[in-house]
């Protein structure tokens, strides 16, 4: 099996497993079986967050979701943000066990800390990033990201 | 039992973040030490059932409360107020940096006064509640000061309406110097006497400290919470709702009536309600959550990172999308944006009719 592609964020090497997908609002997705999507976040998105503390999610199995829309929060030490959906589809899990402890998100971010499962269409699985074209999007995302922290902190 | 003086409630936070987790027990645990204080720690208060252990066990206290809450004070205050847990607001000087000044309050209360209130109209029990914000500051010292202060405050009260405990003390003491009474070992050096006889019998008057905690596991919820002393009973929220959320009591007042039926993480209702009484305590909008004015969020806001799509829309057509997407998530139909009447009078203007043209134009015979 290939090894891990690598992201440097600053000194921090983020890693992203090239046997699963990716999408460009920072969440990781695998196939579960049939049309079953797992998503969760990606090492570039529990950095940027660090060590989350609370984590919550408004949809529940069995809803309809569009792509973007608002789904949950998540807030760590450093930063609180909500959580989007990151594509259109019918959600059929949510991760319970995240609601009353979410470490699992800093520990285990590819495995137990996955956050929610939805059934996708051939539409909307086409929107999932191969790990290549993720690490492409980073490219321009860190900037983004990097411009965005130092406002914010500054500002 | 005889009543404490005052009652701290601790009220612990949904996140597991240590740091919090720390400053709750400090407080606790410094706060059950302070003469005439009892202390009790519960759950978070917004996820707490109104039958649930520890609303009956608030229920049952009479005094003068302190409620520390990871929530902004008016959200706190009309969460304990839904679940009768009453009182009139405690001022609380210790409040994040950038809450408003005093001199806005004042404006605000002025402003307040022009129409009718439920509050007003229905009166809170005389006894204070002051709700505290744990965001206020990182220093368990100074929740620790706010408390003393408080409960000097309620001390002070005390005496008034009890003559006899005041023979035990010369003169009529300032808040301070009770608070002194009350709280020798603070305020003095360790090798100082020990504490008067006359303040000795001020604490048995008041049960002994105690440091209980309410072990209750309550699941999250998401509902709106009324300000009555902010809400003028228009019934906007309960024409724009259209999942049964709010409802009357027999004296046709506003209510949240069936707080489960809200869906999670929609705050529309709030968006339109014309005097900002609407709080859902946990929407990450400060002035939806309950906060004095509208202002920056404490922490670093990521959401855009995260695929926020940006918006140009009125706070109307917010709060009629995010019912609409509400109803298609609950596999209803989308009704798009409705205005109510009072709101599309306030919008737009009525057509001129007759009376009016006559008006205009003897207006404009220059007489």
């Amino acid at each position: 099996m290939s090894e891990p592609l690598i992201f440097m964020m600053g000194n921090f090497s983020a890693e992203f497993p090239q046997t699963i997908l990716y999408v460009k609002n920072h969440m990781w997705s695998v196939q579960t079986e049939g049309s079953v999507y797992r998503f969760g976040l990606s090492a570039y998105a529990v950095r940027l967050l660090q060590d989350v503390y609370f984590f919550d999610l408004n949809i529940e199995p069995g809803m309809q979701v569009k792509a973007k829309q608002e789904i949950g929060s998540i807030e760590s030490k450093k930063a609180e943000s909500s959580l989007y959906s990151p594509v259109a589809g019918l959600v059929s899990q949510i991760n319970r066990n995240l609601l009353d402890d979410p470490t699992a998100i800093n520990v285990d971010k590819y495995g137990d800390g996955w956050l929610f499962e939805m059934q996708l269409d051939t539409e909307a699985v086409g929107q999932l990033l191969s790990p290549d074209q993720y690490m492409e999007h980073l490219n321009q995302a860190w900037e983004v990201a990097q411009r965005t922290i130092k406002g914010q902190v500054n500002g | 039992m005889a009543d404490s003086l005052l009652t701290v409630v601790v009220s612990q936070g949904q996140s597991r973040n240590p740091e919090k987790r720390d400053l709750e027990k400090a407080i606790a645990d410094i706060c059950a030490q302070i003469p005439g204080v009892s202390v009790v720690v519960i759950p978070h208060l917004y996820d707490l059932a109104y039958d649930s252990e520890t609303y009956q066990k608030l229920r049952a206290i009479q005094g003068d409360m302190v409620v520390f809450a990871w929530l902004y004070d008016r959200a706190a205050h009309w969460v304990l107020d839904r679940n009768a847990v009453r009182g009139q607001v405690g001022e609380v000087l210790l409040v994040p940096a950038d809450y408003q000044s005093d001199e806005d309050e004042d404006e605000e209360e002025e402003e307040l006064n022009d129409k009718d209130r439920v509050a007003n109209l229905n009166p809170r029990p005389d006894r204070f509640v002051y709700c505290i914000d744990l965001r206020a500051s990182e220093d368990k010292e100074a929740f620790v000061q706010e408390v003393k202060r408080i409960a000097a405050n309620s001390a002070a009260k005390v005496l008034q309406n009890r003559p006899e405990i005041s023979q035990w003390i010369e003169g009529t003491p300032t808040p301070e110097s009770l608070l002194r009474y009350l709280n020798p070992v603070s305020s003095v050096q360790a090798d100082a006497p020990p504490q008067t006889s006359a303040a000795a019998s001020i604490y048995s008057l008041f049960g002994a400290n105690e440091l209980t905690k309410v072990e209750e596991h309550p699941t999250r919820r998401w509902y709106p919470v009324i300000d009555f002393s902010r809400c003028t009973n228009c019934m906007e929220c309960i024409d724009f709702c259209l999942f049964g959320v709010y409802g009357v009591d027999t004296a046709e007042t506003i209510l949240v009536e069936q707080p489960d039926n809200c869906r999670k993480g929609c705050p529309a209702c709030s968006r339109v309600c014309p005097e900002n009484a609407i709080i859902f305590p946990q929407h990450k909008t400060p002035a939806i959550a309950g906060a004095p004015v509208e202002m920056g969020g404490l922490k670093i806001d990521l959401s855009k990172l995260f695929g926020a799509p940006e918006t140009d829309e009125d706070a109307m057509q917010v709060a009629a999308r995010e019912r609409d997407e509400q109803l298609i998530l609950a596999g209803r139909q989308a009704v798009g944006e409705v205005r109510s009447k009072s709101n599309a009078a306030a919008q737009k203007e009525r057509p001129k009719d007759e009376l009016d043209n006559l008006l205009d134009q003897l207006d404009s015979l220059d007489l």
